[in-house]
């Protein structure tokens, strides 16, 4: 079976300078990860997992070496064309949810569609919110939530825009175990039915097993796990 | 465009946006009331003052002016009157008297009226329109001269009138001209056939002219270029009059006043746009991670801020409207005129200020939100710091801008920028001080006072900011409250209830022991009698004044025409010696007029007095007030100069209304006494010094309410963090009154700070406004050391109160909740 490369990157190093001086947070890593993967990476808390993970989805610049997403390398872009790839290939799930407080959860998961001048948005949303078994909360506001239910429609709306690739950051990281399972189980089901690549960060040793490739991450450096 | 829209109008539900409309609405309606006030009051006083000039526009001419003068006002649509004045021989059967004459069109005055009697010596009922022809209107005084009543005949040259009225008040005779001959007027229509101008009368001419401000002002420019020496052209609201002086210093003030509210309003603006952005900066980073391109997230801005702009300033200008409404209605009330309508062309001021402030407030907050990076949603910490020096640098550029168009000059804002700016220092460096003391001294967390004292010093450049606003706005209050008084005060002392409204002129040694036992048995408040002899100055340092300023030249007040001269051994009231020795034996000159004429001490003048030569140096120079209404003289000689010659007293005198009819009777047994009646002019400045204090302080009130709201909102800004806080504490054990007296102590320790830095700041500041702006002598105020302190304290803790009272309201868990 012939599967395209979705994520590629190469010496990727990246350095912040903060006030105690420059950092160098990610040193050297290499990958590829195909389309249709789904990929863990695990490791200690500061090892720079978020970093990358950001770097990956085209948040922010790299200091030097090269990543590309379907070919696009971000390097060679701007903001502007980052958003556009962004907008075009990229889901995001966040461990502390990042709904948009002053939106109802329906508007929430809307936003994505909007963004790219949908004019179903409001459609694709309801058959959203209903497939993470929301369907009765959607004018709901994001206080008026509980953490599971905030990061169900945090998923749903990763999912509006039919991202090819799925980035999540400790999805369950702020949920009780229960919630947490929820969050899994939609999220691999999800992924499965739309035939997107993951991405995820996880402390969830359980959780990275179901994935089909681990990586650690430590001190800056990549290496795969091999079981 | 229509995604912009709809993304506002879901967010209009969170307050945000409604906070941010609300500054820009109270900022556009506040500077929108202020300015259409400032308008109606400036257009009330330009009619009062009108009414003394009987016209809106004066051209005074000693010569026939060009008829093109009068083609081009027609052109304009300007209304036109005209005066001309000269002194002629009046007869009556066999007695005459030189009398001042004015003959005057149909349309004369334009504004304000004559009052006219029908009885001799009568008070008066206004007459809007002059005599017919054929006749004549004399003054009481003249018709008792002339010996003559209503009905009588008179002959001026080689015409003949029938007295038909007693003048009373002529409204164009401005009480300056001194004139001693008793006054008549009468119809132009008739100047021919009494055949008595002829080439080399004095003769003034005067074209008057009333309209829209515009048309008048293009008048100006087009005649101000072809006025020669001998011509004038004057307006309602001269420098140097009395009434212009007066509205020129309530003018500064009310600017002033408009200027603290364009900062309230700016500091408003520029918190609830902060606000606006702290809590939108997540937004935006996750609208970005959704795609969202910068170039799409700058077209939703600016989308929102143009909507915001249109409705924000709608609605304040229609606010401003209604407000500036409610506030002349309230004012109506207290006046004895209604104010004139506000032109809408003021309008675009809140048009400006709302732009401005947008631009300088909002917007760089805004590129700010556009320009976060969307990792930020990752790592907190990445938020870039943008340079918020710029931020600051572009607000305060704006509000200098704003204060520039306000009062149309630098000086104004530059002292309160510089004003401001050193307080910012001084209250940085003053608020970090105490906030450290007052954590050093209570270290621990057990008691409210240690809470309250150590959250001060945590937070401490958001307190350090509160701490600026609070002393800016109780600062800025204490200003007005200062200026306002002073003001007042100084306009009271110049123009007591009973300064006098009558002067008496001609009047001989001995009829001076009679005119006092009159006045005494009326009641009458009179000042001393001053010997007065008519003398001209005909050389300076034995150079004839001829010489120094041929015919055609604008030559000095001193010598264009005979003085008044005096006597006095002691400086009379009103009077400020400045340099020189008064008790010298030479000359003491006014010093505004010896300034125009360029003298000094030393300089030596000679004066024809009544063919007499006296040459006489200069040893004094005095300034007069002439304000005080006292009988005031450009030279005093010494006694020895002048008592050999036949002298006229003056007295000044103050008359009630009710003692007006029973002293002109009185006074008929001395026909040869001129009388001259300031009465109108001193209540006209009376009632625009009262219409003033009033709304100076309603515009005190405005200004203000404008700073509750800003203080309002400055504490909104960090209620939810002490709310959050206050849950805090209380989940973990705290009890209720302990977060109650910690928000106190820490309201309060604020409170006062601000209170004590204002009333410092304010006494500065009040010191740099008196010395360099109204330029009166400076003074201590100590109203402002307690006033400033207490309304802090009270103030502030009346908020620290509310908003306690929300946190024990809230249950912990629901704020817990929203983090
Ligand atoms: N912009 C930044 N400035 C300073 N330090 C940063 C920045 N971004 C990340 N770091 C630091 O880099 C390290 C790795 O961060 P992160 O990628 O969040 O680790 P992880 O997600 O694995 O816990 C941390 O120590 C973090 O504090
Ligand atoms: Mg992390």
């Amino acid at each position: 079976m012939m599967t395209n490369t979705a994520i590629k990157v190469s010496n990727l190093t990246h350095t912040v300078t903060s006030n105690t001086g420059d950092l160098t947070i990610l040193k050297g890593i290499n990958m590829e990860i195909k389309e249709g993967e789904s990929v863990a990476i695990v490791g200690s808390s500061g090892s720079g997992k978020s970093t990358l993970l950001g770097l990956l989805a085209g948040l922010d610049v790299n200091t030097s070496g090269d990543i590309s997403l379907y070919e696009h390398a971000f390097s060679s872009l701007d903001e502007e064309k980052r958003a556009l790839i962004r907008g075009q290939y990229v889901g995001f799930i966040f461990q502390s949810f990042h709904l948009l407080p002053s939106l109802q959860a329906i508007e929430n998961v809307m936003l994505p569609a909007e963004l790219k001048g949908d004019k179903d948005a409001r459609k694709k949303a309801e058959v959203l919110l209903d497939k993470v078994g929301l369907s009765h909360r959607l004018t709901h506001y994001p206080n008026q939530l509980s953490g599971g239910e905030q990061q169900r429609v945090a998923i749903a709306r990763a999912f509006a825009s039919s991202p090819k690739i799925l980035f999540a950051d400790e999805p369950t990281g702020n949920l009780d175990e229960e919630n947490g399972k929820i969050i899994i189980e939609l999220l691999f089901d999800l992924n499965q039915s739309q035939g997107t690549t993951l991405v995820m960060v996880t402390h969830d040793n359980q959780l990275a097993k179901q994935c089909s490739r681990q990586l650690i991450m430590s001190a800056g450096q990549l290496a795969e796990k091999t079981l | 465009m229509s995604f912009a829209l709809r993304l506002m109008l879901r967010d209009i539900r969170s307050g945000d946006i409604l906070t941010l409309v609300m500054a820009l609405i109270i900022s556009v309606s506040t500077v929108t009331s202020i300015g259409l006030f400032i308008d109606r009051l400036q257009l009330s006083f330009e009619q009062e003052s009108a009414n003394l000039l009987a016209a809106d526009r004066l051209i005074r001419s000693d010569g026939v002016m060009p008829v093109e003068w009068q083609k081009k006002a027609q052109n304009l649509s300007l209304k036109q009157a005209e005066r001309t004045s000269f002194t002629t021989m009046m007869f009556a059967g066999d007695t005459l008297q030189l009398t001042q004459m004015s003959a005057v069109t149909d349309s004369y005055p334009l504004k304000g009226a004559y009052l006219v009697d029908d009885t001799l010596f009568g008070t008066g009922k206004n007459s809007t329109e002059p005599p017919k022809p054929g006749q004549v209107w004399l003054s009481s005084r003249l018709a008792s001269l002339l010996n003559i009543a209503i009905g009588d005949q008179v002959e001026v040259g080689e015409a003949r009138f029938v007295v038909t009225k007693y003048l009373v008040r002529d409204p164009g005779s401005s009480a300056s001209s001194f004139s001693i001959s008793p006054r008549a007027v009468m119809n132009i229509a008739d100047l021919a056939a009494t055949q008595v101008i002829i080439p080399g009368s004095r003769v003034r001419y005067s074209l008057l002219l009333a309209g829209d401000r515009a048309a008048l002002n293009d008048y100006e420019d087009w005649i101000t270029p072809q006025l020669n020496d001998g011509q004038r052209w004057q307006t309602p609201t001269q420098k140097g009059n009395r009434i212009g002086d007066t509205i020129g210093k309530a003018e500064s003030f009310l600017l002033l006043a408009g200027t603290l509210a364009v900062v309230m309003s700016g500091v408003a603006m520029a918190l609830a746009s902060a606000r606006f952005v702290k809590r939108h900066l997540m937004q935006v980073a996750i609208l970005k991670t959704l795609g969202a391109t910068p170039r799409l997230l700058m077209g939703i801005f600016f989308v929102q801020l143009f909507i915001l702009f249109i409705v924000g300033a709608l609605v304040g200008l229609a606010a401003g409207w209604g407000i500036q409404g409610i506030i002349s209605s309230l004012l109506s009330g207290l006046m004895s005129t209604t104010l004139p309508e506000p032109s809408i062309s003021r309008l675009w001021l809140g048009l400006a200020t709302g732009f401005v402030s947008m631009l300088a407030f909002c917007l760089p907050l805004m590129l700010r939100l556009i320009n976060i990076s969307p990792l930020s949603v990752l790592q907190p910490s990445a938020k870039i710091e943008q340079n918020t020096l710029l931020i600051y640098c572009v607000g305060f550029a704006g509000m200098y801008g704003l204060m520039c168009l306000y009062t149309q000059g630098f000086l104004l804002p530059s002292i309160m920028t510089l004003a401001i700016a050193g307080i910012g220092i001084v209250v940085a460096g003053l608020g970090w001080l105490a906030f450290r003391l007052g954590r050093s001294l209570t270290s621990g967390a057990t008691s409210g006072w240690q809470i309250g004292l150590a959250s001060l010093y945590r937070r401490l450049i958001p307190n350090l900011f509160q701490l600026l606003i609070f002393t800016l706005i109780i600062m800025l209050g204490l200003i007005l409250v200062g200026v306002k008084s002073s003001l007042v005060a100084d306009w009271q002392q110049q123009l007591p209830d009973d300064a006098p409204n009558h002067y008496l002129f001609n009047v001989q040694v001995d009829q001076i022991d009679q005119i006092d036992k009159e006045t005494d048995q009326l009641g009458v408040i009179r000042s001393d009698w001053y010997p007065m002899v008519r003398g001209r100055v005909i050389s300076e340092n034995g150079k004839s004044i001829q010489e120094l300023y041929p015919e055609g030249t604008d030559e000095p007040d001193l010598y264009e025409r005979e003085l008044n001269l005096t006597w006095a051994s002691t400086l009379g009231k009103g009077n400020t010696l400045t340099s020189g020795d008064f008790t010298a034996d030479g000359l003491s000159i006014e010093q505004r007029v010896a300034e125009e004429a360029n003298l000094s001490i030393g300089d030596k003048l000679t004066i024809n007095i009544g063919g007499n030569i006296v040459t006489l140096p200069i040893t004094s120079v005095r300034t007069v007030d002439w304000g005080s209404m006292q009988p005031n003289f450009f030279l005093i000689l010494p006694k020895e100069a002048l008592q050999d010659y036949p002298a006229n007293f003056v007295s000044s005198l103050f008359i009630a209304d009710d003692n007006a009819q029973p002293f002109y009777k009185a006074m008929s047994q001395f026909p040869t006494v001129s009388i001259l009646n300031v009465g109108d002019i001193l209540k006209q400045i009376q009632t625009i010094i009262g219409q003033l204090s009033q709304a100076i302080q309603l515009v005190l009130l405005c200004i203000l309410s404008a700073g509750a709201l800003v203080l309002l909102a400055s504490v909104r800004s960090t209620l939810e963090e002490r709310l959050e806080e206050g849950a805090l504490l209380r989940v973990l054990g705290a009890r209720k009154t302990l977060v109650q007296q910690a928000l106190f102590v820490e309201f309060g320790a604020l409170g006062l700070f601000s209170g004590l830095i204002a009333a410092a700041g304010a006494e500065a500041c009040l010191y740099g406004l008196q010395v360099f702006v109204f330029k009166s002598p400076a003074s201590w105020h100590p109203l402002l050391w307690g006033l400033g302190p207490l309304i802090g304290i009270c103030v502030i803790c009346a908020i620290g109160i509310f908003a306690s009272r929300t946190v024990l309201k809230v249950p912990p868990m629901l704020l817990l909740r929203d983090l």
